[in-house]
């Protein structure tokens, strides 16, 4: 109950959350206008169609059983080629209007799809891995580089260049509110850009089934004022301090002492490990566990406790923490801000 | 033919319009036979199949850069092109036995099938010693894969025509056929053609491919 | 009704043909072994029919399933592993056991007798193609029942379907039970054209064919360049990267995982034109039985079949558009896939064209042709939608893609089918469908239908995922899906009464005649059902349709021999008479044949030198199969 409260105040934050039909972003809007153009247009096709094919069914003979059936039916020869310019007109028709949707699917799709319209855009390489995203904010200053992870933040106004690619299976990049997808396939980079122009949460989700817990596999864009952005931004450039209150110390030393460290990074300390995401700012995302839970101190409690149940068959092994442990790693944990 | 000549008149209701085809031969030893044409759909079939193989082997030829990977040695060209010889020339048997089964010569099919087959163990005989030549395996890598698997699919073709045939040589040299069998022989040619002709491309893509598409330096 | 032909079939007054002769030629043998050699196209068609619904209620049951488990946000009905379990068995079913077979069973059962011959070309390997497609079903759901099912979509892409993110059987069972379908497909399909091509009535000239056996014809020609694709996909590349250690998919050794996509595509795209393209066949008969003319514009909806197929042949990227292809290959696949929608409207005009002319007697069966107008059209509308790339990368492996193929799907392809049912019902049982119900049945499958599937366009919109086991609340998703699951369950509503209407009506229906709907092409020109023969005399004809033409348009052909299993063999675009032709007999080795390459195949799903028993066991049943049997038919 309290997971779903504190999520549906990200969506009421946000507005509308994962959804095409409101366009938060240049390229998703071009897109949404491209939908109702087709829609429109389709449906009106669509309505003049049926009507003329059930139009026949006012002049019907009632039925078989109250009416005998006759010899076969031959229309007149006039009737016969009355229809057949119809038909004609019908479908020079449909070559035309298929020919005008080609041209404005085709400029459309140069105009969203490809590299971001302006040189300052951000790039984000996102690196998806059963069942999570690595989120790296890429800079030519290795200084200025930001791992994250199932979160990514951007500037509003500012196109981000989303370079692409996966660690195992095919995962698919979907952010609903701002683009269409792109699939992240291993051993390829593909290249997609976003663009948010107000402020807000955006949910995303894999959208390339990759296994057992594909379902649960999402991703939230947090589309912020670019001062707010650069503030995150530094933030983030920090490695994690080392905790001056001793719970927290004793709970950073029972992440080094348990599995945790093998399998999570947390910059500033000697923890490296690849195989999770990256924790150094665990404390400042929205969800834990690729959008499973909203990031609170008890579903982190449950989730290391028992991370297969919660999400059953992810690649977090259960490791088993002393009672007396765990309240510290809490603590430590969500000082990571 | 007799569909032309019509009866004029309406008196149907009482003699019903008839074609007779009593006088019509009860086989047809012939491109004309449905067992022909369906002979000739399977061909199809495998003609897809082998081109989708070529297909494939391109795709994954132009999605690297050095091919064949380095430390795989090219394919000797020597033994597949002469192995060519006798594959080309064992049409000649079928050919031969084709045209003796419409006109039951018992002789002719047997002379011919026998060149046939004699002629396509040479082949595959030559197509063996070169496969010793190959250092690849298909677990090597996808050039290694690719390449096997037309080797393979195209051979184990060639084997299952070769033992049909050979069942027919029984069957004729036995005595135990009738029309039904010569039609057998009749079609059995042109599943033989097929598997010459699509050789040609195949040897082409497997030999020459790699040589001629980019050879590494 | 027809006098000529029914008073020829009561009096025989001319020929040599004895209709108890011909009825001992062509009787089959009894018990067990007689069963299992039976090689007539209406029995094999039948138990392809038969059992192609066994698979759809399997796969209904599957769905409802699903359906359940998504009724609510973050429900707990199924896990995950069983959920990913469920929609590829779902799919795989309905394509593979399902939606392909039938089509090939309706066009066993009814090509041959309405092209006016006696079976089709190759008995035997139609009975083989039933026994390797059984096998195969056998496989998938004994697998599947021993908890190997595969998990990987209907599709299973690699990586994730390859050997390190799949381990276990399942995928291998699927990628073999594609073999055993497709080669039963292929069976088919050589069969039917050989037919086809070579075995019309004298005088039925390909103008003159009805447009069913056109869209067979059609099919089958895209089964034979379509399944090696898949064979190629599923074995050469998948099961081999998973059994024997090829890297076709591995991108380590330079394989390429899109790769499979193309070539899966390439097949997958006709894939769904193969079902498609019969189903259009079957409107058309039943529009012409039901409005009583001939469909308006015979050579347009022809050439527009043909060139389907054709076209289907080039657009398979329009699912693969979120890869990452180069534009000007996306505007390329875009125009050609919208193309299609030229074609498909032409036919679609041509028939409202013929409801327009012709005299509507409105049956059940027109009743479910009205239906599939009504969603196919729709479905092709959101297909235009798909094929532009822009809304394809927002619409893509959505909801909205699922709502896409059900439309299309069942709308053109089921309901179809369902129409087709109750228009030959007479002929396949001999008895009238009950219409009351039939007219039941259609209005509860047509409103739950579009109860499951119309909220999914709007949910798939809303950012639902397809194949995704669950969905948090936020993201609110549950009413439409609750619609859906309602749907679901009304849809079964449906099909609870036709089943009971088909096996009321089967025992108690009226009896039917041979010519209930006084329609127009040949099958109707026989009793209900047909003999195993199908004619007492084959027909010959100079008309479209010979049943509503002049008499001096049709007539007999004699001269054939009843002692032996002989059709007549005419010429592939006339249809001249060219010679006689003996059909094999029934023989058990078909089925032998099947049973000992089914064995090798599952075999091969755990060593490579399955395949080579495959081929022994195979090889020996074939030689059987051939053996010449006394008397050899020397003479003529
Ligand atoms: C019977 C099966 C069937 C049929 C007939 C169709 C028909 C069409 N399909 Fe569909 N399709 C599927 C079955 C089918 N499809 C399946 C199973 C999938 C998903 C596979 C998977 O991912 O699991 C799929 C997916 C699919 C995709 C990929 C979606 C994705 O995954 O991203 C696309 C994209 O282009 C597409 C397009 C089309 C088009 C353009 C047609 C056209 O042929 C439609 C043409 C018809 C009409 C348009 C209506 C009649 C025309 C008129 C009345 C004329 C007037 C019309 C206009 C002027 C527009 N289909
Ligand atoms: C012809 C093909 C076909 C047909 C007919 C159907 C029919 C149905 N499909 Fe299916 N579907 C597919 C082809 C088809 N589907 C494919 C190819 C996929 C993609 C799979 C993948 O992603 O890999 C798919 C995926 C798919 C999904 C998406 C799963 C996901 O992505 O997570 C869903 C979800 O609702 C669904 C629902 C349904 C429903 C409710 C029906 C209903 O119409 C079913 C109605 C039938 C019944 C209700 C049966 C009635 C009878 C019984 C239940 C038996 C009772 C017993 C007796 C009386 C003896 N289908
Ligand atoms: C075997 C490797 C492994 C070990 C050991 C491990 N983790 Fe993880 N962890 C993962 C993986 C993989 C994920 C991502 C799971 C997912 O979302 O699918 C993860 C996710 C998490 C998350 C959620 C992160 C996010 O941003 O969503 C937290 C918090 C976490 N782990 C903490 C811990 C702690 C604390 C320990 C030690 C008690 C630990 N992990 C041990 C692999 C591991
Ligand atoms: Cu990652 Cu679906
Ligand atoms: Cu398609």
């Amino acid at each position: 109950m309290k997971r779903v409260l504190l999520l549906s105040s990200l969506a009421v934050a946000g507005r509308a959350q994962q959804t095409a039909m409101d366009p938060a972003g240049a390229p998703a809007r071009s897109i949404a206008h491209l939908g109702l153009f087709f829609l429109a247009l389709l449906t009106a096709i669509y309505i003049v169609v049926i009507t003329f094919a059930l139009l026949p069914l006012m002049r019907r003979h009632r039925g078989i059983d109250q009416e005998p059936l006759e010899g076969n039916h031959r229309p007149s020869d006039a009737t016969e080629t009355r229809m057949a310019k119809r038909i004609g007109l019908a479908t020079v028709a449909t070559i035309l209007i298929l020919f005008g949707l080609i041209t404005v699917s085709v400029s459309t799709s140069k105009a969203t799809s490809g590299s971001p319209p302006r040189p300052d855009s951000l790039v984000v390489e996102i690196t998806a891995t059963q069942w999570w995203w690595s989120v790296r904010y890429a800079n030519n200053d290795a200084s200025r580089i930001v791992m994250a992870a199932n979160e990514m933040h951007i500037p509003v106004g500012r196109p981000v260049m989303i370079r692409g690619t996966s660690t195992d299976v095919i995962h698919s990049f979907w952010v609903p509110n701002l683009q269409g997808k792109r699939d992240l396939i291993p051993s390829r980079t593909n290249i997609d850009w976003i663009q948010a122009d107000r402020p807000g949460r955006y949910r995303g989700q894999c959208a390339e089934f990759c296994g057992l817990q594909h379902a649960h596999m999402a991703l939230w864009v947090v589309a912020e004022p670019p001062d707010r952005f650069e503030e995150w931004y530094s933030r983030q450039l920090q490695p994690a301090a080392d905790p001056a209150d001793p719970v927290r110390q004793r709970g950073q030393q029972v992440f080094m002492d348990y599995a945790c460290v093998l399998c999570h990074t947390i910059q500033g300390t000697q923890a490296a490990g690849q195989v999770g995401p990256d924790l150094t700012h665990l404390a400042s995302r929205l969800t834990i566990a690729a959008g499973t839970l909203p990031n609170n101190k008890g579903n982190l409690a449950g989730w290391i406790t028992d991370p297969q149940s919660i999400k059953p068959g992810n690649h977090m092994a259960t490791v088993p923490i002393r009672p007396e442990d765990m309240q510290p790693l809490l603590e430590y944990l969500e000082s990571l801000q | 033919m007799v569909l032309a000549a019509r009866t004029p008149g309406d008196e149907a209701v009482t003699t019903p319009r008839v074609l007779d085809v009593s006088g019509l031969p009860a086989y047809d030893i012939s491109s004309r036979s449905p067992l022909w044409l369906g002979q000739l759909l399977m061909c199809l079939i495998e003609g897809s199949l082998f081109l989708i193989l070529i297909a494939m082997y391109f795709y994954l030829r132009l999605s690297v850069d050095v091919w064949p990977p380095p430390g795989v040695q090219l394919p000797n060209l020597i033994l597949p092109t002469l192995a060519l010889i006798p594959l080309i020339a064992s049409c000649a048997g079928s050919y031969l036995a084709s045209e003796a089964a419409k006109m039951n010569d018992r002789r002719g099919m047997l002379v011919g099938m026998a060149l046939n087959l004699v002629l396509a163990i040479v082949f595959l005989v030559l197509r063996t010693v070169e496969w010793y030549g190959l250092n690849f395996t298909w677990k090597a890598d996808v050039h290694g894969s690719i390449v096997w698997s037309i080797l393979f699919l195209h051979t184990y073709d060639v084997v299952a025509d070769l033992i049909m045939t050979t069942v027919l040589v029984v069957l004729v040299a036995s005595g135990r056929y009738g029309e039904k069998q010569r039609l057998g022989v009749h079609v059995d040619s042109v599943l033989w053609y097929f598997l010459v002709a699509i050789w040609l491309p195949l040897y082409a893509v497997v030999y020459w491919g790699s040589h001629v598409v980019g050879a590494p330096q | 009704m027809n006098p000529v032909l029914e008073t020829a079939e009561r009096n025989e007054p001319f020929g040599n043909l004895e209709p108890e002769a011909i009825d001992k030629t062509w009787r089959d043998e009894r018990g067990l072994k007689g069963w299992l050699s039976v090689t007539t196209h209406q029995a094999i068609g039948k138990r392809y029919i038969v059992t192609a619904f066994m698979f759809l209620l399997l796969g209904g049951l599957e769905a409802l399933l699903m359906r359940l488990q998504l009724s609510s946000p973050e429900n707990t009905f199924l896990g995950p592993g069983r959920y990913n379990q469920l929609f590829t068995v779902h799919g795989t079913t309905m394509m593979f056991l399902f939606a392909v077979p039938v089509m090939e069973g309706m066009g066993v059962y009814f090509v041959p007798l309405m092209l006016g011959t006696r079976n089709v070309a190759f008995p035997r390997l139609n009975a083989f193609g039933y026994w390797m497609y059984l096998a195969g079903g056998l496989l998938f759901y004994g697998a599947a029942l021993t908890n190997t099912a595969p998990d990987a979509g209907w599709f299973a892409y690699p990586p994730l379907s390859g050997p390190q993110y799949s381990p276990g059987k399942g995928v291998d069972v699927w990628a073999q039970m594609i073999t055993f379908t497709e080669i039963s497909a292929l069976c088919v399909a050589v069969e039917l054209i050989a037919t086809i091509l070579r075995m019309r009535a004298p005088g039925m000239s390909l103008n003159r064919m009805p447009l069913f056996c056109w869209g067979m014809l059609v099919q089958s020609f895209m089964v034979l360049f379509a399944m090696p694709a898949v064979m190629v996909a599923s074995t050469v590349m998948l099961l081999n990267d998973r059994t024997i250690g090829t890297h076709f998919v591995n991108p380590a050794e330079g394989g390429d995982p899109l790769l499979y996509q193309h070539i899966f595509w390439f097949f997958g795209h006709p894939e769904v034109y193969i079902i498609f393209i019969p189903a259009l066949g079957m409107v058309s008969a039943i529009m012409e039985g039901s409005t009583r003319r001939g469909v308006f514009g015979y050579p347009a909806v022809v050439l527009s079949l043909v060139a389907n197929a054709f076209v289907a042949f080039g657009l398979w990227v329009h699912h693969m558009f979120a890869t990452g292809l180069p534009q000007i290959g996306e505007a390329y696949f875009t125009a050609a896939s919208m193309m299609i929608a030229i074609t498909s409207g032409v036919i679609i005009f041509c028939w409202i064209a013929t409801l327009w002319t012709g005299r509507i007697h409105l049956t059940a069966a027109l009743h479910f042709v009205f239906g599939f107008i009504v969603i196919f059209v729709l479905g092709g509308m959101t297909g235009v939608m798909l094929a532009s790339v822009p809304l394809n990368l927002q619409a893509h492996d959505s909801y909205f893609v699922v709502g896409h193929f059900h439309y299309v799907l069942i709308g053109g392809a089921l309901f179809p089918l369902f129409g087709a049912f109750h228009y030959w019902f007479p002929k396949f049982t001999g008895r009238m469908i009950d219409e009351r119900l039939g007219k039941i049945a259609f209005w509860i499958l047509f409103f739950g239908f579009n109860l499951t599937f119309f909220p999914m366009h709007i949910v798939g919109l809303n950012g639902m995922t397809r194949r995704i086991y669950t969905y948090p609340e936020i993201v609110g998703w549950q009413n439409m899906n609750l619609l859906a699951t309602a749907g679901a369950f009304t849809i079964l509503l449906g099909g609870i009464v036709f089943i009971a209407n088909v096996l009321t009506s089967r025992k108690s229906g009226a009896p039917a005649g041979n010519d209930p709907w006084e329609a127009g092409t040949l099958e109707w020109a026989t009793s209900s059902p047909p003999a195993n023969y199908n004619f007492v005399h084959l027909p010959f004809i100079n008309s479209r349709y010979p049943l509503w033409a002049g008499k001096a348009d049709r007539g007999f052909v004699t001269g054939m021999r009843s002692d032996r299993r002989e059709v007549l063999v005419t010429s592939v675009l006339d249809a001249e008479p060219h010679h006689r032709y003996v059909l094999p007999g029934s023989t058990i080795w078909p089925f032998v044949t099947a049973a000992g390459l089914s064995v090798g195949l599952v075999g091969s799903i755990f060593a490579f030198s399955g395949y080579f028993v495959a081929s022994a066991l195979g090889m020996i049943g074939v030689i059987g199969w051939f053996w010449p049997r006394e008397p050899l038919e020397m003479k003529p």
